[in-house]
């Protein structure tokens, strides 16, 4: 099953579609690669979102959780030691991940609504914790991080981009392999996948550790492409809401289309632009609509209009 | 360019590259002869054209740079101002940064009021080596971060005063209005715990008692407080004759709660929000009696070029400038002065020029602290060069009481506040 | 002295919040929607009141009484364009409805929040109070505001009380939390008694919201903590449960208030959300919740 789904349609064209990204940084400005480079990184936390809501069936609502933990851990750890780039995002993943356990362990004996409110409260809580120790992190105006890993835009925009397309073939693959589709049944239905014999609990904590691996991972890379780090790009309640949105309306369940929804939301902002405040209105208006009439979102329409023909 | 491949093309070639040589040769003879259209200086300006502070900061920096070219540039070069909105974001200023310097060749950017959003480019300006100077940032980090690493830093200059400058110009008003004028012996500092406030506090602690105010009490709340009420009946109990205080993330809750407790002590210090000409309307008059500081008031001719700028301002976009306009629009003339001064817009020769900076701006008399200083790059404060103001809310109009020579109005308080003038 | 003074400030915080709770968990228990726009409405109140107050010049209680006409019609408005859109859709499994709407009523506070901040900007702001001046209480001098406003919330949850057990259309939402279906039996109309719970919902977010904006004062800013907070209380009241609500705000209220005066004002909220924390693990379902 997994090398039919390698070789199937939504693959093979992701692929083109992510050689002919590649491409971009010969004609495209260095603006436009900057644009992209954070649209990548975003299209990972919303692919490590969608992982944890589309199969695992559980509503992250405070994913900036786990992405502030990666980046913040990354960045203090090289604003006071200045050890390897290397070491400071393994250390920024492992906390990341730890931050999942943390999450998972509430998550696995609540439902729904419940679990919604704890991933709200971590990240309110990691918020008041970076903004009372600002001695550590720099409070409310922000960590500087001394090292970035390139100061080229043409560089960073490969390094996200090639990011991007392994993290989103090994979710993908996950999610197509058999690991994959038991996630599938425990979600949606976990009373029955636990009669059919499979560990629903194990499954879920995988679940989560996958996804704050790579939410942790992309944090701290992104905190290293900008060489800062602040409340107001990684842990604020808007961050989560932008993955979140990307996610739906890119079509949940479907991995792929998490990315698509990230790249359309910052090139849908960036148009907006000229617009100011407004912007985030008008933002918000589009995804509500997606979110209302078609909650399948783009990809999703698209895969329903292939599977209707 | 492609090889030449017929005689014909090679001659026009020859007598292109002859015609060029000439040009070029008259050039180095008569630069200013010649240069009728040299290239323009361009200074990038990344704001926050949305909120109220940063929306002043390019409509000053296009009337400074319009004023600039009207009297024919500098050295015949015309000052070009290119604009970016970072949505208060640091992200996105990031961004603008790396877009102003690698695409649009900006050769100085003036960037943000924001502390965060001035902390991240900061590095950016030494990456890119391009000269960064921020018109209304507080936070001390940004020139102790010039100290930490000169040679890589220095790209950065701090247009506007450090926290713990602020403390010290608080320091300097108190001992003239409060303890010379008012008699008072104690005070209570009440400050929001953010990192900003952390050495503007340590300033007031360490000035406070040197004029003569005893710090009876010291409390610091959480930003996102909504119920003041705790912390007035705290201060209270101490019974201090004046609160000093340091918010800016808060600023009409407070200001309401305190006059809907009635509580009888006056505030003075910084209280950024009361800087805003709508202030008054926020806080349905709340604010009255309240003393803050500030760099500009309302027809305070702080220099002979204060009232000349705001009457520009006014004329062209209809409101008055934040005080982020003020200095932002200093700020251009002293790129302009040191790209004068260098006689280039070389990075190198630009930091050392502006260095050397010695200007009459419109909140004060400009220099800049000299290598070797904990602030280097910060701005001079004290008599002749930079004094601050310090205003008081009456009846909807910000007056100003500080420096004497400069006020246009007598200190009033309501019924509920009790001065103890000690005597 | 102290002891007065913690007790008074406690009563009029906890007072504001359980009013703010007791719509939030009306709304879940009758309708099963966790509305995270409830913030975002209430604001809108405190704004449209401190305009029509203050801003347009037409008085206290015109203001307020606009401000409360507001959150009603964004509540009346979030019900039938997203909430009954969303329950009636065919295009989403009936286990993904809870998440979407939840996902979608996010959005619509976002939409709400942001729309105050380009009108109005994100500057704080205070309604123009109703009652001015202050009164001496066990010699603790305190606004006479703050005692209007625990008034007021204790009026409006005292009126609702009344309403739902001793009216019959109360008794109707009463039974359509506990079985929807039954209600139906009984040939009453299961989306009139939605249509009339939303506007109560929203005249209760409005007159917390204008008491809030009075007392306190808001900006766009505080839609979102506003929001959290009252999901918080409700959660470790117990969702669904309006007596449990009742006691948690009190609860919190207290204990922002006492850590307040008595630790440091700059960890007010940090016992409040270590509680919630303690109580997520270990009885998840809260004081007296049912679902």
């Amino acid at each position: 099953m997994l090398r039919r789904a390698l070789v199937s349609p939504p693959v093979l064209i992701s692929l083109i579609v992510v050689l002919l990204a590649a491409t971009l940084p010969l004609y495209v400005s260095g603006y436009v690669l900057g644009l992209l480079t954070i649209a990548y990184y975003f299209g990972v936390f919303s692919m490590a979102w969608d992982l944890l809501f589309g199969f695992a069936n559980e509503v992250n609502f405070g994913p900036s959780f786990l992405i502030g933990l990666g980046a913040y851990t990354a960045g203090i750890l090289d604003n006071l030691y200045q050890p390897p780039i290397a070491l400071c995002i393994a250390a920024g993943v492992l906390a990341s991940m730890i931050g999942g356990l943390v999450l998972a362990l509430p998550a696995l004996r609540v439902r729904g609504p419940y679990f919604g409110l704890t991933t709200l409260v971590a990240v309110l809580m990691l918020q008041n914790f970076v903004v009372v120790a600002a001695s550590l992190t720099g409070g409310e105006i922000g960590l500087t991080i001394p090292d970035v890993i390139s100061i080229d835009d043409k560089v960073n925009y490969w390094i996200a981009l090639g990011f991007m397309a392994v993290s989103g073939a090994i979710l993908y693959g996950l999610t197509r392999s058999p690991v994959g589709l038991i996630l599938q049944a425990s979600g949606q239905d976990p009373v029955q996948a636990g009669a059919l014999g499979f560990n629903v609990t194990k499954h879920k904590l995988a679940a989560f550790l996958v996804s704050a691996f790579f939410s942790g991972l992309a944090g701290a890379l992104m905190a290293f492409y900008l060489g800062t780090a602040s409340v107001g790009t990684f842990i604020d309640v808007t961050v989560g809401v932008q993955v979140i949105i990307g996610a739906v309306l890119g079509g949940r369940r479907t991995i792929l289309g998490a990315v698509l929804g990230a790249v359309f939301l910052v090139a849908l902002g960036e148009t907006l632009r000229p617009l100011g405040d407004l912007a985030t209105f008008i933002v918000s208006a589009v995804a509500l609509i997606v979110v209302l009439f078609f909650p399948a979102g783009l990809l999703g329409m698209v895969k329903g209009a292939r599977e209707a023909t | 360019m492609a090889p030449y491949e017929n005689a014909a093309a090679r001659s026009a070639a020859l007598r292109g590259s002859l015609g060029a040589a000439s040009v070029a040769l008259m050039f180095a003879i008569a630069p200013s002869a010649w240069a009728d259209d040299p290239a323009p200086i361009k200074i990038g300006v990344i704001a926050e054209a949305q909120a109220v502070a940063g929306s002043s900061i390019p409509q000053a920096a296009q009337i400074a740079a319009d004023e600039i070219n009207a009297k024919g540039g500098v050295d015949g070069r015309k000052i070009e101002i290119v604009s970016y909105d970072n949505h208060s974001s640091s992200a996105e200023s990031v961004r603008a940064f790396q877009r102003a310097v690698n695409e649009d060749h900006v050769n100085a950017v003036i960037g943000s009021y924001i502390s965060e959003v001035v902390l991240a480019l900061e590095p950016w300006a030494s990456r890119l080596k391009t000269v960064f100077i921020t018109p209304g940032a507080a936070s001390d980090v940004i020139t102790q971060n010039i100290a930490k690493d000169y040679e890589h830093n220095k790209y950065t200059f701090h247009g506007y005063l450090t926290s713990g400058a602020l403390a010290g110009l608080v320091c300097d008003a108190a001992k003239d209005m409060l303890v010379d004028g008012l008699k008072m012996k104690t005070a209570v500092i009440m400050s929001e715990d953010a990192a900003w406030t952390g050495p503007l506090d340590a300033g007031y602690e360490a000035c406070l008692p040197k004029i003569g105010l005893k710090v009876l009490d010291h409390i610091r709340f959480s930003p996102d407080t909504t119920d003041f009420t705790p912390i007035f009946n705290k201060i209270e109990a101490s019974k201090p004759d004046v609160i000093i205080t340091g918010v800016s993330h808060v600023g009409t809750q407070p200001t309401v709660q305190w006059k809907s407790q009635q509580v009888p002590i006056p505030m003075f210090g910084i209280a950024s929000q009361a800087t805003n000409s709508t202030f008054w309307k926020d806080t349905n008059g709340a604010t009255d009696s309240v003393i803050y500081q500030g760099v500009s008031g309302p027809g305070v001719a702080v220099t002979p070029k204060t009232l000349p700028f705001v009457d520009a301002f006014s004329k062209k976009y209809g409101n008055m400038p934040s005080y982020a306009g003020y200095t932002a629009y200093d700020d251009v003339y002293i790129i302009a002065d040191a790209i004068k001064r260098a006689g280039s817009a070389d990075s190198g020769k630009l930091v050392d020029a502006m260095e050397k900076t010695d200007y009459v701006g419109t909140i004060g008399r400009v220099q800049f602290l000299p290598k070797g200083d904990p602030h280097v790059h910060g701005l001079k404060t004290g008599e002749g060069l930079i004094t601050g103001l310090m205003l008081q809310w009456q009846n909807g109009k910000q007056v100003n009481m500080w420096p004497a020579t400069l006020a246009n109005g007598k200190l009033e308080f309501p019924s509920f506040v009790k001065i103890a003038s000690g005597k | 002295m102290l002891f007065w003074q913690i007790l008074i400030d406690g009563f009029a915080i906890s007072s504001l919040y359980a009013l703010g709770a007791t719509g939030f968990t009306l709304i879940f228990g009758v309708t099963g929607v966790l509305n995270l726009s409830h913030g975002a409405i209430m604001v809108a109140a405190a704004v449209a009141a401190w305009a029509a107050s203050g801003n347009f010049g037409a008085g206290a209680y015109v203001g307020a009484v606009f401000g409360v006409v507001v959150a009603l019609l964004l509540a009346l408005a979030t019900y039938y364009l997203i909430v009954r859109r969303l329950q009636l859709s065919r295009a989403v499994r009936e286990e993904e409805k809870e998440i979407f709407i939840l996902t979608a009523t996010l959005l619509w506070g976002i939409m709400i929040q942001e729309a105050i901040a380009y009108l109005f900007t994100n500057n704080a702001k205070t309604v123009l109070p109703i009652v001015d001046g202050v009164v001496t209480i066990l010699g603790v001098r305190t606004p006479a505001n703050e005692i209007f406003t625990a008034f007021v919330c204790w009026a409006t949850i005292g009126a609702l009380w009344l309403f739902v057990n001793r009216t019959l259309a109360g008794k109707a939402v009463l039974a359509a939390s506990m079985n929807p279906r039954g209600v139906t039996l009984l040939g009453i109309e299961l989306s009139t008694v939605y249509v009339g719970v939303w506007a109560i919902y929203g005249a209760l977010a409005g007159v917390a919201g204008v008491l809030l904006g009075m007392f306190l004062g808001v900006s766009s800013y505080s839609a979102g903590p506003l929001t959290a907070s009252a999901f918080s209380i409700v959660v470790l009241g117990g969702l669904g449960s309006v007596s449990g609500s009742l006691i948690a705000a009190y609860v919190v209220g207290y204990l922002e208030t006492l850590t307040a005066y008595l630790i440091s004002p700059a960890y007010r909220a940090i016992p409040a959300l270590l509680l919630l924390v303690a109580v997520m693990y270990v009885r998840p379902r809260g004081l007296l919740g049912r679902r």
